[in-house]
């Protein structure tokens, strides 16, 4: 466990269409959350959570959308935590190789008390199962 | 709730507040302070300073217990943390699933 998530992975399509996909207002709104953003270095932005979702919006500003580079902050509306989301994107032969990262998760230097956790026979990681509900708190 | 997770981090991003609050979690039961401040060569007032940070973040409660100070281990609001970490691993995962979905029937 650590508090940066990443993810990788390949996805069969061009990388301008996946670049679309992940920095246009319309399309973020369709796949994503509906979406008042524009991929423009500066631009702040909102993501308005549905209900679904657990009414939470997300609001923050764009660092960087330079193809095929998307950088915006992450803050759950109601809380002063800046967490930062970085999507990379790299053609792959036909397709697209996606790396999205989400970092500064509680604004957290090292990944060394997290492995701490680990070591707790305590089974308090066992006993999450309750996201939703988590959420809506 | 998102604040509060922030406290917890902060609280556990010294050392000695690790190894501290390990040592509580470990034991499994309440230590007086002048113990902890024993067993880590800290000076009391130093162990004090660490137990308050702790406790603000609600890693551990203390209790007065004749003229000693009690400290109790309180794990419980680490789940909060595996929480936060979990519910965004899950909406990453899910979210990606989504946006394959949408590049395939789009």
């Amino acid at each position: 466990m650590k508090d940066i998530i990443t993810r990788e992975e390949v996805i069969n399509h061009p990388v301008e269409k996946v670049w679309n996909a992940i920095s246009r207002a319309e399309e973020i709104s369709t796949w994503f959350i509906k979406a008042d953003f524009k991929a423009e270095a500066g631009t702040k932005y909102q993501f308005t959570a549905s209900e679904e979702n657990g009414c939470i919006n997300i609001t923050g500003e764009v660092k960087e959308a330079t193809p095929y580079t998307l950088i915006y902050t992450w803050i759950v509306e109601g809380t002063d935590v800046v967490t930062t989301v970085k999507w990379r994107l790299e053609k792959k032969g036909e397709g697209t190789k996606l790396y999205l990262e989400h970092s500064g998760i509680a604004n957290y230097p090292e990944e060394s008390a997290i492995k701490m956790f680990e070591s707790f026979s305590g089974g308090w990681q066992g006993c999450v199962n309750q996201l939703q509900d988590y959420l809506k708190k | 709730m998102q604040q509060k997770i922030d406290k917890i981090f902060k609280a556990i991003a010294d050392p000695t507040r690790r190894e501290i609050l390990h040592a509580l979690v470990m034991a499994s039961v309440a230590l007086p302070i002048t113990d902890i401040s024993a067993k880590f060569d800290i000076s009391r007032q130093g162990v004090t300073k660490h137990i308050k940070v702790l406790a603000d973040a609600n890693l551990v409660k203390i209790k007065k217990k004749g003229r000693e100070q009690m400290i109790y281990p309180n794990p419980k609001s680490l789940k909060t943390v595996s929480d936060w970490l979990k519910f965004y691993e899950n909406f990453w995962d899910d979210k990606l699933k989504n946006l394959a979905n949408y590049l395939d029937n789009k």
